[in-house]
This record gives structure tokens, sequence and C-alpha cells, in this order.
């Protein structure tokens, strides 16, 4: 068909949709329903997995995680980066925080040792650190129930762990653990601050210190670190930030190893990917169901109109000719459809995002593969599940229009021009 | 050897009812010549429709064959068929049958724009032939907006302008008053004398009997006789 012609059908197609405005409204009211409620579902679910792992990562880990080679899993206190002979931190921490889409660089040394008071005895995770910096990629600095972030000589706990040991911000606390060398360090820290993240592992494990302070504890030189945390501005950008970091680090400080949160958290990284899996069928089985009614539809209209497709037949206009105005006639109603639902939709994600669905009445935060949520309904932009959705609207429209399409080529044009 | 619009040989069709098939059209033979204006009348049932839809390749034969020109019609596949119907046969329906989300022009214009002719010459014809005819100024008004005389003569453009060898019309005057059937039936004399278009209408109406160059009586799928009509 020529390119006139198909400017034709086009047009017969977009008067055709519109011969019964009612129910053409009614159709396409039903499929940019189905859009809303595939973007509006989309989005929660994309605003509680961002949640999920804004949570799980911005608690200790940061979304991008710089380690010698060898440190995970086994987190060997002397596998620090570059060796016994260290790194220059600063320098590391700059190069990081160069990188576009870095929020903040954290540096950190891990210890294992033992915290004690009085009688009490509890065994902690030491995490060395500097605390101005610990303020853009962990939460620690925000969870303070009482006092404040650790200086010299000082050690903040979580809420459990005081519990347990029974302390209090201004205690005094016994901390033992290997150090470097072979020895065993130990020495007495004050107790500058208490925290709570909510999230079981942290709470009642991890004593924070400054990082001078450990160093010292553990006989180890002030180059030595264990990790740099990263945080990005957007989460999503995650796996893209780390591959500019570990660039940028390659030149710095050669043979590091650069992961994202999806590497160093594989358990949320599946529950993620699980829920947008879920996300996917959920949308199909909307628009799946929207198939059916549609093609209904669109079957009927077609039967009415046979005699028009059997004159148009007559006329010379091929069967594939005829086929496509009612393809066409799927489509538009598919982009009519998407239109309206986008209106909808639209001012429906803006609102929801300045203003949470409050579940607190019916349910607590609660902790879940290593993150906190908390019972807020939120929503995510993202442009993938509104693409997503929009696609498979149209595409419902089309495939809708498939099994009519055909009907009205084969119509046999004496036949329905004599009613039979 | 004169020039052929249609020729059929020995035309059968045959539907297959239960109990027993129907033979709606038996047997029939037919020699159009290029610019003839022939009648088919008959009573109803008698097969008119029938020999129309084969004629124009609507519907294919049980046996006997059609020729259009020098095309052969029943063995074509459905896309071929269509092909010649676009480039050799116009059709009038009873109902007019326009299509409905369409102008008036945009009706006329309909197998030319088909037949891939250029925008400007196709509204340029379509205009010419709305002046002759008496639509002009109808142009944009769609069907539900046009007498059922306008819309005939609209179908009867679209008929006509991709200058096909053959219009078969059938029963075109059948929902018209006789005035307006009388002035339609000018306008395809008219086209039939001046353009040298052939004509062949299935009708029950005297006055394209009369009108009609041949007259062509069918019974019961029959060809039962032949006569030269009172038209000019």
């Amino acid at each position: 068909m020529n390119r006139v012609g198909n400017v034709m059908w086009w047009r017969m197609a977009w008067r055709n949709l519109w011969r019964n405005r009612r129910r053409t409204l009614l159709t396409a009211s039903a499929l940019s329903f189905g859009f809303v409620a595939s973007v509006v579902m989309i989005a929660f679910m994309d605003g509680m997995m961002e949640e999920l792992i804004s949570n799980g990562t911005r608690v200790v880990t940061g979304q991008v995680q710089i380690h010698a080679p060898d440190y995970r899993p086994e987190r060997n206190i002397h596998d620090t980066m570059g060796g016994r002979e260290g790194v220059d931190v600063g320098a590391l921490v700059a190069a990081v925080e160069g990188q576009a889409g870095v929020a903040g660089a954290a540096p950190r040394l891990y210890g294992g040792g033992l915290v004690s008071s009085g009688d009490e005895t509890v065994g902690a995770v030491l995490m060395g650190m500097v605390a101005s910096r610990e303020e853009a990629v962990s939460r620690f600095g925000h969870a303070m129930v009482a006092g404040r972030m650790p200086g010299p000589g000082e050690i903040v706990v979580g809420d459990a762990m005081a519990e347990t040991v029974a302390v209090d911000v201004g205690d005094e606390v016994v901390l033992v653990a290997p150090a470097a060398d072979g020895s065993i360090g130990n020495d007495l820290f004050t107790v500058s601050g208490i925290f709570h993240v909510g999230v079981g592992g942290f709470d009642d494990s991890y004593a924070l210190l400054d990082m001078g302070s450990l160093h010292e504890l553990m006989a180890m030189s002030a180059g030595r670190i264990h990790e740099v945390a990263v945080s990005v501005e957007r989460i999503r950008d995650a796996d893209a930030v780390a591959a500019r970091v570990a660039e940028a680090v390659e030149e710095i400080s050669p043979g590091l190893l650069t992961e994202s949160w999806s590497v160093l958290q594989p358990q949320l990284h599946y529950v993620t990917s699980m829920a947008r899996a879920m996300n996917g069928i959920v949308a199909l089985m909307i628009f799946g169901m929207a198939i059916f009614g549609v093609a209904n539809t669109m079957l009927l209209a077609t039967f009415e109109r046979r005699r028009e497709f059997a004159v148009a037949r007559a006329l010379g206009t091929s069967g594939g000719a005829v086929g496509r105005i009612v393809v066409y006639e799927g489509l538009l109603l598919g982009l009519v459809s998407l239109g309206a639902g986008g209106l909808v939709a639209g001012p429906i994600l803006v609102y929801l995002h300045g203003n949470p669905i409050d579940l607190s009445s019916f349910v607590g935060t609660y902790s879940f593969v290593g993150s906190a949520v908390r019972p807020l309904l939120t929503v995510a932009f993202s442009w993938q599940g509104p693409l997503a959705s929009a696609v498979a609207l149209v595409g419902t429209g089309v495939v809708s229009a498939l099994i009519p399409a055909w009907r009205a080529v084969r119509v046999p044009p004496a036949d329905s021009l004599a009613a039979r | 050897m004169p020039e052929y619009a249609v020729r059929t040989e020995d035309l059968w069709k045959i539907y297959p009812q239960e109990p027993h098939p129907v033979e709606a059209v038996r047997g029939v033979g037919l020699d159009v010549h290029a610019g003839e204006f022939v009648a088919m009348a008959g009573p109803s049932g008698s097969g008119k429709t029938t020999v129309l839809n084969l004629l124009g390749g609507l519907t294919r034969p049980t046996r006997g064959k059609v020729w259009i020109r020098d095309s052969e019609l029943s063995g074509l596949p459905d896309k071929e068929l269509a092909a010649v119907r676009l480039a050799h046969i116009g059709f009038v329906f009873q109902s007019y049958n326009l299509l409905p989300v369409l102008t008036a022009l945009e009706n006329a214009e309909f197998t030319l724009l088909l037949q891939g002719v250029p925008a400007r010459e196709r509204r340029e014809r379509v205009r010419r032939l709305f002046r002759e005819i008496g639509l002009e100024g109808l142009e944009d008004r769609k069907p539900p907006k046009l007498s059922g005389g306008q819309q005939q003569r609209v179908a009867v453009a679209r008929a006509v302008l991709g200058n096909p060898a053959l219009v078969l019309a059938d029963e075109p005057t059948a929902n018209l008053d006789s005035t307006t059937a009388e002035a339609l039936l000018d306008v395809m004399e008219q086209l039939n004398r001046e353009k040298g278009t052939t004509f062949v209408f299935s009708t029950h109406d005297p006055r394209v009997m009369e009108r009609a160059g041949r007259l062509i009586r069918l019974v019961d799928g029959r060809i039962e006789g032949t006569s030269s009509g009172a038209g000019w």
C-alpha cells in the first residue's frame, strides 16, 4: 500500500474509533484504569524496594564498598587495603568522592573484641571510623538515642549491647581485641553515646570507635583500613557508580575490589529482583485480563462493520489493508487510553510521593533481610514502571485487535453484502 | 473481433445447503462488449445478484469461467482478485454502501487512492465529476447527511472514477424515488455515452430496462432470453 493509502487507513481507524463514542470511552477507561493500577502498583513496589535497599544499605554498608580483594568473606584483620603498607586514605577517599553520583565516602577499620563492664562481657564488632564522614554514609550518627559519636578514647554501643553490659553514657568499658602484631590489645574507653538503628545484628553487636583509637588498640598504622563505604545519590545508579569508582580507585591503589550493594547483600538483591519480576507478572495479569475484554468489544464492533469491510474488499482493498485498519484502531485505542491514564496516574504518583500512606496503625517497623522496613507505603519515581506499563497498554490494544482484524480480513464480500 | 468487458462460460453457482443444494446460477454464458449498457431482469431469487457477484469476482463460481477483459477470474487468488477489481471493476450497490466515516469526496476518491493516484489529481477528478453529476458543494458531507439519491450518485462516482472496464450495479434505483432514480439513470447513461463506461445492471425497475441497450432475462438461475432494449 502506498503512503497515501496508509494515511487513509489511519484516518479511517481514528474515525471508526469515535463512531460509538460511549463504547470507546468505556473501553479506553478500562484500559486507562489498568494502566493507572499497574503504574501505581509498580511505584508502590519500587518504593518499598527502595526503602528496603535504602535501609539495608544506609545503616552501615553503603551502596558501594571498596576492599582488599581477599577481605571478604572471611574479614581477616590482616587483609587491609594495600597490605601492611596501607594506602593513602585521604587520597583514596577524595578520588571516590570526586566521582559523579557519589554522596559520601567513609573509611573504616574493623576488628573483633570483647566489651566488658563490671561482671558483664559481650562480643562485639569493633568499627573504627571517622565520625564526620559517617554522616553521609551510615545511619549511626542519626540513630543516637543518647550522647554523641565517639572521639579519641571513646566508644559508642548499640542500645541492646548497652543493656547487656549495663552501661550508659559516661560509663567506662574495657575493650579487649586481638591486634595485628599478634598481641592482645586492651584499653579503657568511655561510652560517649548509644545508638539504636532498629536492625538486629547492629544494636546488639556493633561498637563504634574513633579510627585512631582502634588503630592504636589493634597495633596498626594509620594507613591501614579494611573498607571504604560509599553512599550514592540514587540507589538505582549504584552499579554504574561502582564502575566509575572502581576506575578511579584503580589509579590510586591498584588491585582493590569495588562492589555494589547487589554483590555485598545478595539476599537483599534477590528479594528486590523477585519483587521486580512480580511487578512484571502482576502487570501481565492486569493487561492479560484487559485483552479479553477489549478483544470482545472490538470483535463486536468488527462484526457490526462486516458490510463495510465487504464494500472495501469489493472496491479492491486488499485483505491486509482491511486488517490493518482494525489493528490501527487497537493501537489508537491504546494510545488514547495511555494519554488518559497518564493524566490520571501522574498526579496520583506526585501526591503519593509527597504523602506516603501511613500504615503504622496496622503494622509496626519490622526487620527484613537485614533491613528495617517502616510501615509507610511510599512510591518511587522511575521511568521503567510507567514505560513497561505503557508498552503493555499499547500492546494490549494491538493484541486485542488481532483476532478482530483476522475476522475482518476473512469477511466474504458477497455474503456480507447480502448480509447472509 | 469485438472487445469484451466481461465474458462468462457455463457459469454455475451452487450453495451447498441441506437437504438439497441450491443452484443459484445454472450454466450462464454471457458476453458483454465494452461500452454496452446492459440490464439483467428477473424475479426475486432468479440469480441476478449472484451473477453480478460472479462477474465482479466477489464470489467464486462452482463451475465455469469468468473473464474480465483478458483476466480469467476463477483461478485467481484473493489478492489478485482484489487487484483485478481495483483495476477493472466498479460497483454500485442497492443500499449505496458508502463508508460512513468518510466524506462524500473521500468515498468517491477511494478507488483512486487505492490505485495510487496523487492527491491533487484525485481531488480534481472528483470535483469535476461531482460538478457533472450535481454533487458540487457536498464534498465534505458524510453519508448520513446526504439524501438517498445523493448517496447513490456518490456511489456511482466512486464506481466510475477509477476508469473501470465494467461497472456492476445491483438494483441501483431500488431505494430511490422516481425523480431521483431518473436523475441517477441520466448520470449513468451520460457516463456510458460520453466516457464509454460499460454498465451491467440487475434490476426490477422498468425505467432501467427501458434505457438498457440490451436486456437479459434471468429465471431460476438461467438466461431465459435476451432482447435489444428500448434504450438509446
